[in-house]
């Protein structure tokens, strides 16, 4: 039981770092438009399944996690999606005041953001319950 | 909620990590238990009295407030 859930562990952070290491490149090549529209897409879709794999992972390893540190990541996951709702919700209203900043508030800052708020609320739990 | 693992733990002379081990979660979810930060579910609270051999009540008491 123990094994298992290193292993479940190990591979949630194994496929989160194969994400950021598809991602963060698959970016750069996109933005400087190296290759053309057909490969580009593919290019795209590489980080996509990337994040689909890591968050399988993060699934199961979510299952086989105690309950103290399903209900620290569940109050996490809460804070993150709160903060985000909120965030996108007042970048909506404020756009139809015209008033918008894409350079610090694009779909790439948001998921930033998303990340941010999530760890924001992981950090906040486990002080909760002193983990 | 109460509870008196630590008088528990300290009548089998366990660590929070041996009594993490028995029951199969981690020392610090053992540690945020016994300091009344988390309340367990009754099938954790049964494993700890089955480790223990005693009752659930005996480990975990009601508080006025609760």
């Amino acid at each position: 039981m123990e094994q298992s859930k290193k292993i479940a562990n190990r591979n949630s952070i194994i496929f989160a770092l194969i994400y950021g290491a598809t991602y963060l490149p698959a970016v750069w090549l996109l933005k400087h438009r190296v290759f053309g529209q057909p490969i580009s897409i593919i290019i795209a879709i590489v980080p996509i399944i990337a994040f689909s794999i890591f968050i399988f992972k993060l699934i199961k390893a979510f299952s086989v996690m105690d309950e103290v540190k399903q209900r620290v990541q569940l109050e996490a996951v809460v804070i993150g999606f709160s903060l985000t709702a909120m965030l996108v919700m007042i970048l909506f209203l404020l756009s139809l005041c015209d008033i918008s900043n894409p350079g610090w508030f694009g779909y790439a800052n948001l998921l930033g953001y998303c990340w941010l708020f999530y760890f924001v609320g992981w950090f906040i739990s486990k002080k909760k319950y002193g983990i | 909620m109460k509870n008196t693992i630590k008088v528990e733990r300290a009548k089998k002379n366990w660590t929070q990590e041996d009594l993490a081990r028995q029951i199969g979660i981690s020392r610090q979810s053992i540690n945020s238990i016994e300091t009344g930060k988390f309340i367990p579910s009754t099938v954790l609270a049964l494993k700890m009295a089955k480790v223990f051999g005693v009752n659930v009540e005996s480990i975990f008491q009601l508080e006025n407030q609760d």
